[in-house]
């Protein structure tokens, strides 16, 4: 047995095996690239001079462990209603705000309760977003997407866009927000 | 040399194999089993108030497979910083008699229904949010936890 593991072959695999964990982690709550798909957050990702490239994007998943976010940034998240789909989209309203939202929502204008956020792709008309499942809860999302990587013409910083003309910005305490005034949305 | 060899190369090791350990640890309790403590008088036949320690498993909510009356432990929507310990009363489709759910959402609630911050206040939660089932009490009491649904014969 002990010749086994004095082998330098098995020691080299064993030792390259007890850094796996270090990966995982590492891609886990660290930074990992992600490609995006469809139409949704056009011009941001995917224009129309990508012809019919996708965008690869880095992840920044080390945000999602504070869940400190900031109007206009653009995160990844689960799609409220099929865990198996992951969505980019950009955050226009945090806990607390009023939102004007969009046709297919049924209210004209909404708070967001607290624990909650506004979601929205950056082509209104071509996005599946908060305006069709309502808000969805800060837990949803997976990660910040910060940089551009490829095309390699566009690559630089997410352009960090807001929309305050929509939103009416909170300013009191979040705690204070009761949770139990969440209408059925 | 000699000083390398003698301070800094010892160091070295003990911090590379403490962050494999470290890690290996993170990953097991993240996508395997871990060993929580489930708090507060929400669950209360079930678990006590003062803090049971629970095990849960990641495999059913990854693959799928969890069922009306089996407990979890999912993300608050209200709070994405504290976890809940729930019962799944209602599945996709389903009609519960407050609303219906909406597809792919799960309707929880607490054991003790007068006391529980649940899914009656936040409505159905989305499935992402789950965690992971829990599958025994380890203290005190150690005791598997089954699937809570009674079924009623239809006459």
């Amino acid at each position: 047995m002990s010749q086994f593991f004095s082998n330098t072959a098995v020691r080299t695999i064993l030792v390259t095996a007890s850094w796996i964990p270090v990966a995982i982690f590492c891609l886990d709550h660290g930074f990992t690239i992600g490609s995006i798909h469809g139409r949704s957050m056009q011009p941001t990702f995917n224009p129309d001079s990508n012809k019919l490239c996708h965008d690869i994007v880095l992840l920044n998943r080390a945000a999602a462990i504070t869940h400190k976010y900031k109007r206009g940034d653009v995160v990844t998240l689960y799609l409220p209603d099929d865990p198996d789909k992951i969505i980019a989209k950009r955050i226009i309203a945090l806990e607390g705000d009023t939102i004007f939202t969009l046709p297919p929502y049924s209210e004209k204008c909404l708070r967001i309760p607290k624990g909650y956020c506004w979601v929205e792709g950056d082509d209104t008309f071509h996005s599946k977003d908060s305006n069709t499942f309502g808000p969805v809860p800060l837990g949803l999302i997976r990660s910040k997407v910060t940089f551009i990587l490829w095309p390699f013409s566009r690559f630089g910083k997410v352009p960090h866009i807001e929309k305050p003309e929509r939103v009416s910005v909170f300013l009191g305490d979040v705690n204070l927000l009761n949770i139990f005034d969440r209408r059925d949305f | 040399m000699r000083f390398y060899f003698r301070y800094v190369n010892p160091i070295l090791r003990t911090v590379s194999t403490a962050l494999r350990v470290i890690c290996a640890v993170h990953i097991t309790n993240e996508y395997f089993i871990e060993i929580t403590q489930c708090m507060g008088p929400s669950m209360l036949p079930t678990f006590n108030v003062v803090g049971d320690f629970v095990a849960l498993e990641h495999f059913s909510p990854r693959l799928r497979r969890l069922e009306i009356g089996d407990v979890i432990v999912c993300k608050s929507p209200t709070n994405p910083w504290r976890s809940v310990c729930k019962r799944i009363v209602g599945m996709p489709g389903d009609r519960i008699c407050i609303d219906p759910t909406v597809i792919h959402r799960k309707f929880i609630t607490g054991d003790n229904m007068s006391n529980s911050t649940d899914s009656r206040s936040y409505g159905p939660i989305p499935y992402a949010l789950i965690g992971g089932k829990v599958f025994a009490r380890v203290w005190p009491n150690p005791c598997w936890i089954k699937n809570g649904l009674i079924t009623l014969e239809e006459n």
